[in-house]
């Protein structure tokens, strides 16, 4: 299940990144147009408010437009634009109360002493395209991330939302790759078991109403 | 034989292709005797891709934009 496409955006990139320190005129503005998509779907997905994520984006955009020259390339500039995106985010969420996070463990999958699964597994993989435009459904998704311990929940955000390569994900969150890889399948097994237990009741509701 | 326990923890190595050629048959051979594993994994792939199509659906709100297209105005820096 690989989603990263390690070839996009590396020219533009590149090119962009020389036209910075070389104070070009135009490309602030392309770096606006080429980041604040990126700046703001982050900043949304961790805080979950808009208002929050504009003032994010605006942040981080000044900066890259103050200290932009000064970027010494010894990781990706996109990398280092997650980063700053991820710390001004995290000052926001600072500043909120905080909800109680639910224990991963109790979500994670259960196993009798032979090591055979215990629950009643039911596949919904086929029935989810009909369900994906149900604002609902929509909804129970946001929230089951929401749920995620904040941990995992950023490597899953920039891994399986964002594609980037595990890699550069350790790079970014400064964790090793094995850590990268165990906390994105903790997240998966956790998102799997909500977006489970909430198909299992949407199934039953709708034989119940007879449809 | 291995167990669903072992399958499980070694789901994410096994999509993404990572395991041996012979952990990988261990694997195929126990999920082609254990219907709970398939829907497992099936269930699985299809919490990533339900998410990211979620979540990345979440484009910025117009009014968003204006503002931000304002503030890049006011503050790109003067280049001579």
């Amino acid at each position: 299940m690989e989603f990263t496409d390690p070839t996009k955006d590396t020219l533009t990139e590149e090119q962009l990144v020389k036209d910075l320190q070389a104070g070009e005129m135009g490309s602030f503005e392309q770096l606006a147009n080429l980041y604040q998509k990126k700046i703001y779907t982050l900043s949304f997905n961790l805080t979950r408010n808009i208002s929050d994520s504009q003032d994010v984006t605006q942040e981080v955009l000044l900066i890259l437009f103050r200290k932009g020259h000064t970027f010494q390339g010894k990781s990706a500039f996109s990398s280092w634009v997650y980063r700053i995106t991820l710390n001004a985010s995290y000052m926001k969420l600072r500043s909120r109360k905080r909800e109680p996070n639910v224990s991963i463990d109790d979500l994670l999958p259960s196993f009798n002493k032979a090591g055979f699964q215990q629950e009643k597994i039911q596949d919904w993989s086929e029935s989810t395209e009909s369900l994906l435009f149900d604002n609902e459904t929509r909804k129970v998704i946001q929230k089951a991330v929401d749920l995620l311990p904040d941990k995992e929940k950023v490597v899953f955000i920039l891994r399986d939302v964002e594609g980037l390569s595990s890699n550069k994900v350790g790079n970014i969150l400064e964790i090793s790759i094995p850590a990268v890889k165990s906390r994105l399948h903790r997240a998966r097994l956790f998102l799997r078991k909500k977006l489970s237990n909430y198909f299992w009741e949407y199934k039953t509701r709708k034989e119940s109403k007879g449809e | 034989m291995i167990c669903c326990k072992e399958c499980i923890e070694l789901l994410y190595s096994y999509l993404e292709g990572e395991l041996s050629a012979e952990m990988e048959t261990s694997l195929e051979e126990h999920f082609e005797d254990c219907p709970p594993c398939i829907a497992f994994i099936n269930t699985y792939k299809s919490t990533t891709l339900l998410c990211k199509d979620t979540l990345k659906s979440n484009d910025i709100p117009d009014t968003v934009k204006i503002k931000l297209k304002e503030f890049v105005d006011k503050n790109k820096p003067d280049v001579l």
